[in-house]
């Protein structure tokens, strides 16, 4: 017998509503474990940790909040913008408010008689949606399959169209660690399967079957990233244990070669080949055995590294022509091997994939990252304020004994990085939070005084927008406070009087011609609520615009001594 | 009839010289609706008209007025109008105040819950007034609660099913009314109970007046384990029965309707069980006592109460007054 879609909902649901990791793994382990067919477990588990299509597939239903919201708003006769709006302002959340307005309003009722959809059914729904287009079509079919639901599948069914997380405290490693549970596989085998093979229901299909030993790693797909953790979360104990490279200020990328072709792959994992033809060339001519390199793709002029910002000038564009090739140079600076001599090597110690890595860039003269051997805590003060007149954002500590830990974020790596700046700066909006801010006013636009700048009528712009850094407490005061300063209100964001001053924090400041203020912050955060200050401290446009020009003009160091990289 | 704002949350009758629910120095009369704290008339000036559980309330939580005890459907005539008190059903002692004058009715309904809660005096309205004042604290149609005896029945399976498998049971609910009504519910389990102590001091007057709280006894750090315990859902954060291990909890509450109290109170259990009305009993109530005009007050969202009474054909307003969410 197949598996129900309200089936899989109600174990959706009693994970939602149950505490602790191990309970929530198990309920779906026992779940997956009494699964009959492949079909089924390779839905469940791929509804559960994907969404409605396979990562793979690369498809998408396309169905935005609004077209699900006026759905629904016609489904249950109830006015979208007078009605639908202030009940999702007040859950936080699109899916919930049409769940509850679905079990709740009579028309709504009357208008759905439940027909057990399999998880197949779903599955069918979601590919007519992908291959429906306009808003009309998709509604239509929203409908229809509504018809069918009860509110809870109406409301999963939404949130796996959505192909993100199903925000019920239940992701992906969850998914593998109850594949691995339910089919009594190592979990270990289990993430490498999936990671090699990209989708969860493959994975639990092999895991089933025992067969996990075929997945396999392939040249020229991508494999995830190891990530590093930031110094401050993790104490080091024996700094001789790590190595150090610098922090470029530039791109992370991962390069497949087999001598003739050449593959390059971002942080996220998408192909970007093309859009540093430079970089391909580099790299064909030299006709390098298969090998997978970890990088770093910086701008590269006159012996110096230039800023990041002059990098995203390349990054948006696929077909770059000879001018912006000639006007920002890349290269890419190796400083991890991942496979060579047609195997890979991620289970080999640092030390020795470095030995292996210097030979090649050595032997095709390829750049290569520095890297510096530590004995105290000084040498890391010295490299790291070297790294920074270089123009680097700082140092990686890398674990010497450490193994290659795909798409993990743990201490084997560590970031020291330069803090970045901080503004004072005057809360302008607030805006409803969603999911688990829901009901609250958890998000704000804040903004730089230009009360004496010519250039403009107002008194604030706006710079940014913070949803993070303060405390439960924090936020609850400043939700008190923000109800006595508001004057305005459109849908779910409130106008606010200029009185509250946050200073926040940022990594670096970019050129942002669409916005107001000309600029925007690269994630801003709470530092701390100025209950202190008022709207005459706050800062003003012309000291971004000075920061700004600081950190651009900034004199950076060049190559010729203590590199931060070089040519193998 | 004219009215306007004093305070907070009362309004001030001109013509009448009489308050509601808050202070005015040339009212006469100030007719108190019921205990909370957002109703309640602070000023040691105050002559405060209520029923007895709600004067007894007020000064355990700390008013200096002065007090004069009214019962349900008694009528008090002034020099300018009659006002008369009828059962709300929110909380003990709760009334909605009606008010006749030459120059019409008025009922004001306070906080108020139909069905009425079970442990309060019931609920009771007139049949029919020109003017309705209405709280309107879960105005949206995403409010809707389930039968009474369901939510009973889940408090009760709760506590049982945490005892049984060796967790303390802690029920998060407002001090006053929820708290009181939550261990009305229990008293058939015949376990006992403890409630924090700002809960604590006020359930005398619920036995004063014949409601059954069970067998309970104010919160006690040391020996709290293994009882049902009730307390505000700030205590949490104050280290309530942060001695004991194995807990579960349940959050009581009609903003338990919306699953992000889940994870920003870390509950166990979501109990979405209120003591006001919601948005359907809300319209029908509007529709029963067909007044010439209703004021909305108590909630973010008037317009969509006024959407809907549109519909209904019946005038109405925006009256705004500060509502304290209570957990």
């Amino acid at each position: 017998m197949q598996t129900t879609f309200l089936q899989f909902c109600n174990i959706v649901q009693a994970i939602r509503e149950t505490r602790g990791n191990n309970a929530k793994i198990n309920l779906f382990a026992e779940y997956l474990a009494a699964l009959k067919s492949d079909s089924d477990l390779n839905l469940a588990a791929q509804f559960m940790g994907e969404g409605a299509f396979s990562e793979l597939s690369g498809k998408r239903a396309s169905v935005g909040s609004r077209t699900s919201g006026l759905t629904a708003a016609e489904f249950c006769e109830i006015d979208y913008d007078l009605v639908f709006k202030p009940c999702r302002t007040a859950t936080g959340s699109s899916s919930e408010t049409i769940e509850r307005l679905m079990e709740n309003i009579p028309s709504a009722i009357e208008k759905r008689a439940p027909a057990n959809l399999t998880l197949t059914d779903v599955s069918q729904i979601a590919e007519d949606l992908y291959n429906a287009s306009g808003r009309d079509n998709k509604k239509a079919l929203l409908w229809h399959a509504w018809e069918k639901m009860k509110p809870t599948e109406i409301k999963y069914f939404i949130r796996i169209l959505g192909q993100g997380s199903l925000r019920i405290g239940f992701e992906t490693r969850s998914v593998l660690a109850s594949i691995a549970k339910a089919f009594g596989q190592d979990r270990e085998e289990v993430r490498y399967a999936h990671m090699i093979t990209g989708s969860l229901g493959k994975t639990a299909i092999l895991a089933r079957e025992n067969r996990l030993d075929e997945a396999r790693f392939k040249l020229f797909h991508p494999l995830s990233f190891m990530l590093a953790s930031p110094i401050e979360s993790r104490s080091v104990e024996d700094i001789a244990k790590y190595v150090a490279e610098e922090k470029f200020d530039g791109m992370r990328a991962q390069l497949h070669t087999d001598g003739k072709q050449v593959k390059i792959f971002s942080r996220d994992l998408n192909d970007i080949t093309q859009s540093f033809p430079d970089i391909v060339n580099f790299f064909t001519e030299r006709e390098l055995p298969p090998a997978v390199f970890d990088g770093e793709i910086c701008v590269y002029k006159d012996n110096t590294i230039l800023p990041f910002q002059l990098l995203q000038k390349r990054m948006g564009i696929k077909k770059p022509g000879k001018k912006i090739l000639n006007q920002y140079p890349v290269l890419f600076i190796a400083y991890d091997l991942l496979y060579t001599e047609n195997r890979p090597i991620f289970d080999m110690k640092l030390t020795e994939r470095r030995n292996l890595l210097e030979q090649i860039t050595g032997q095709f003269n390829i750049p290569i990252a520095s890297q510096n051997s530590l004995n105290s805590t000084d040498d890391v003060e010295t490299l790291y304020n070297r790294a920074l007149e270089h123009g680097n954002e700082g140092l990686m500590l890398k674990l010497k004994e450490s193994v290659y830990e795909y798409g993990q974020r743990r201490k084997s790596w560590l970031k020291v990085k330069k803090p970045g700046g901080s503004f004072d700066t005057i809360m302008m909006y607030a805006h409803a939070g969603s999911g688990k801010r829901g009901g609250t006013y958890s998000d704000f636009t804040l903004g730089v005084s230009v009360k004496d700048d010519e250039r403009y009528e107002e008194e604030f712009i706006p710079i940014g927008k913070a949803y993070g850094g303060y405390s439960d407490d924090e936020l609850k005061k400043m939700n008190q406070k923000i109800k006595a300063l508001t004057v305005e209100r459109y849908g779910p964001t409130l106008g606010l009087i200029p009185s509250l001053v946050i200073e926040i924090e940022f990594d670096e400041i970019q050129v942002n011609k669409r916005t107001k203020a000309g600029y925007t912050l690269r994630f801003p955060r709470f530092r701390a609520i100025r209950w202190d200050l008022g709207p005459n401290d706050v800062n003003t446009l012309k000291d971004v615009e000075e920061y700004f020009n600081k950190s651009i003009e900034k004199e950076r160091l060049p190559q010729n001594q203590n590199p931060s990289f070089s040519f193998g | 009839m004219r009215f306007q704002k004093t305070g907070y949350h009362g309004l001030y009758f001109p013509e009448l010289g009489i308050s509601l629910d808050g202070y005015h120095p040339k009212a006469k009369y100030t007719f108190v609706s019921h205990a909370h704290a957002d109703h309640m008339p602070r000023n040691r000036s105050t002559r405060a008209y209520a029923t007895e559980p709600t004067l007894k309330f007020m000064k355990l939580r700390g008013f200096g007025g002065s007090a004069y005890s009214m019962a349900f459907g008694e009528t008090l005539n002034t020099d300018h109008c009659s006002i008369t008190l009828y059962p709300a059903g929110h909380i003990l002692g709760s009334a909605m105040i009606f008010i006749e004058s030459d120059t019409g009715s008025l009922l004001y309904t306070g906080d108020y819950r139909t069905p009425a809660s079970p442990a309060t005096e019931g609920f009771e309205a007139p049949g029919h007034a020109d003017i309705l004042i209405t709280e309107a604290t879960f105005a949206l149609p995403i409010y809707k609660w389930k039968p009474h005896d369901e939510l009973a029945s889940e408090i009760r399976l709760f506590a049982k099913e945490s005892l049984t498998t060796g967790h303390t049971p802690i029920f998060l609910a407002y001090n006053l009314g929820k708290a009181q009504e939550i261990m009305h519910l229990l008293a058939p389990i015949n376990h006992p109970v403890m409630i924090h102590g700002a809960g604590y001091k006020l359930c005398s007057v619920y036995d004063d007046f014949g409601i059954d709280l069970g067998n309970y006894s104010a919160y006690n750090r040391e020996d709290c384990e293994g009882k049902i315990l009730i307390a505000p859902a700030s205590a949490l954060s104050n280290g309530f029965a942060s001695n004991v291990r194995k807990t579960r909890i349940a959050y009581c509450s009609g903003w338990a309707a919306n699953e992000s109290r889940r994870t920003q109170l870390t509950a166990d259990k979501l109990i979405p069980i209120s003591d006001h009305l919601d948005f359907f009993e809300l319209i029908t109530f509007c529709k029963k006592l067909n007044p010439k005009k209703v004021y909305i007050t108590h909630t973010p969202n008037p317009a969509v109460v006024q959407h809907y009474l549109e519909q209904e054909k019946i005038d109405s307003a925006y009256l705004e007054m500060e509502a304290e969410q209570e957990d």
